[in-house]
């Protein structure tokens, strides 16, 4: 072997160690992000001992002694135990006034992630305006590494954004989207307990794999918050008083489609998809949070007083296209026998413009393959209003023209 | 294990491991065609049906292992689009540039090679080469593109 081949080869070696080693990293961040997914999605009571310990803890880094605790069933009963208007962000509206103690905490826990940000050199809290690297945002997370992405960039994506989109903005947000639609006011500066569990993921994550990486005392501070979202919902800290949350009794969800890092979204078409003891909660459609009627009862009339369009589409879906259609007696455009489904045909229907938001059409068609009772189901497809062809549209949706679509031999 | 030109889906369901909802019939022979198919939402193209989508030169070509290779799975996580083929008879690869960016990959079959799908049962792919894409359709949001459909 040459010396330049030696080299090269040494170099390959080199390359080789460094990926399985991050490649053991991330296996291992996987494991612990889909912990504190299950953290975050459990249904198990709350674990009242060691919530209330944790949060005395962190009363008492503020010199305040433990508070009396006040269980409610869901967020929704937390807010009737509250006896004082909602919290803001950001400090008192006049700059004299003492802080409260809810915005002295937030401080803290402000404080506290900067300076962990300083020591791992990557925001717990990125916002999808900033780039994320499309090698990672693209590829499966061993694909990437091994295209030769960087561990931290496979980390941000891989376990804080995944974990964001399923909590934050997943069951966190359906959850407020019911208690919103059901209480007067906003409820105010809170914490979420099992769903805070996306930013300790972040900074629980880093740690683990590499011990030693923050401060003692920020490590002990970190504890505490974890030890909170691992035993408890949501939080609402006052003087002398902490009213807290039972977690989840249901909490369903389904994976995205396509997602390389686990991500799940909320959905049920049952009912609540994030619900409380009390019955609760917030309802969700495939990941969209929508109001109850969508799933309990829609009907042709409520989706026409709809304002949201997304919130529209959730309810057409779960009415059924087909069913849709016929009921709001919508224009057909054009049909036409579906090429490869014999017996089938394709309909084009015209969306007026108010039912959608902007010129939409709606192609219809018919599976190519039968259901278990017998029957084959419909399916709608929204297509680009400027086709006025049944069967260009079917071809639009695999990119191909009419032309090239009328050729299809077979549909299953 | 070869695939014949005369399968039925109880036959391939026995040889592959892979199966399918119970009510969808067995014993009919899966029609091996050599043009234009769809299953569900994912359509077989000839690549000759078009003009403008080429493998790249350098492609990284993979033999479809006998367990298959799933071509893409469900929106519930379940329901996989499997493709299947006796050993040495078809290669895949994903290396190829679509200008409509629906493309899963592009395969090469030297004998028929089969896709299988729980729901829709099997489709008979003829030898030659296909370019296998997804579906997709118009956002409903404002400003939004177009999103691929999850069956």
């Amino acid at each position: 072997m040459s010396a330049r081949n030696r080299q090269r080869a040494r170099r390959r070696a080199g390359i080789n160690r460094n990926l399985t080693d991050q490649l053991d990293h991330w296996y291992r961040a996987a494991e612990l992000r889909d912990d504190w997914l299950w953290t975050a999605l459990s249904t198990a009571p709350a674990d009242r001992d060691r919530a209330e310990r944790a949060i005395t803890s962190l009363y008492a880094r503020l010199g305040r002694p433990r508070p009396r605790f006040h269980w409610a069933a869901s967020p929704r009963q937390a807010v009737d135990l509250l006896d004082e208007p909602p919290i803001r962000y950001g400090g008192p509206p006049d700059p004299g006034c003492p802080w409260h103690l809810a915005q002295q905490l937030a401080d803290e826990v402000h404080a506290l992630r900067r300076r962990l940000d300083d020591r791992i050199g990557s925001p717990g809290d990125a916002p999808w305006w900033v780039g994320r690297n499309p090698l990672v945002a693209t590829r499966p997370p061993t694909e990437a590494l091994d295209a030769g992405a960087r561990l931290s960039d496979v980390l941000d994506v891989g376990v804080r954004d995944s974990l964001y989109r399923t909590v934050r903005d997943g069951v966190r947000a359906v959850v407020l989207s019911g208690l919103v639609a059901a209480v007067p006011e906003p409820p105010g500066l809170r914490w979420h307990g099992q769903h805070d569990a996306p930013w300790l993921a972040h900074y629980d994550v880093r740690r683990r794999l590499w011990p030693g990486r923050y401060h003692p005392a920020d490590d002990r501070q970190l504890d505490l918050w974890a030890e909170v979202a691992r035993s408890c919902g949501w939080w609402w800290p006052r003087e002398g008083v902490c009213v807290v949350t039972e977690r989840t009794t249901v909490a369903h969800t389904e994976p995205v489609p396509g997602a390389y890092h686990g991500e799940r979204r909320s959905h049920n078409g049952h009912g609540p998809a994030a619900g409380y003891a009390d019955g609760t909660g917030g309802h969700a459609w495939h990941g969209t949070a929508v109001p109850e009627w969508v799933v309990h009862g829609p009907t042709v009339e409520r989706i026409a007083r709809e304002r949201n369009v997304e919130v529209r589409r959730c309810a057409i879906e779960h009415l059924g296209w087909d069913a849709y259609l016929a009921q709001a007696r919508l224009r057909l455009l054009a049909e036409a026998p579906d090429p490869g489904n014999p017996g089938c045909r394709l309909q084009l229907y015209d969306l007026p413009r108010q039912v959608w938001g902007r010129p939409a059409r709606v192609l219809l068609a018919v599976n190519g393959s039968v259901e278990r009772d017998g029957r084959r189901r419909r399916y709608g497809l929204t297509v680009p209003a400027h086709l006025d062809d049944p069967v260009a549209a079917a071809g639009w949706s695999y990119g191909l023209t009419g032309d090239q679509y009328a050729r299809l031999l077979r549909r299953t | 294990m070869t695939m014949t030109m005369t399968m039925t889906l109880a036959e391939l369901t026995g040889r592959t491991g892979l199966t399918v909802l119970d009510h969808l019939e067995q014993q009919v022979r899966i029609p091996v065609v050599d043009g234009l198919q769809a299953q569900g939402d994912l359509i077989v193209i000839p690549l000759q049906v078009l003009d403008d989508v080429q493998p790249s030169p350098r492609a990284r070509w993979r033999p479809v292992p006998p367990g298959g290779v799933e071509l893409l799975r469900g929106a519930a996580g379940g329901n996989p689009h499997t493709l299947v083929a006796g050993p040495g008879d078809a290669e895949w690869t994903t290396d190829v540039a679509d200008p409509q960016f629906l493309a899963v990959g592009v395969l090469r079959c030297a004998r028929p090679a089969y896709l299988i799908h729980p729901e829709h049962g099997g489709s008979g792919i003829a030898p030659g080469t296909y370019l296998v894409r997804r579906q997709r359709e118009r956002s409903t949001q404002w400003g939004g593109g177009d999103e691929l459909v999850a069956d």
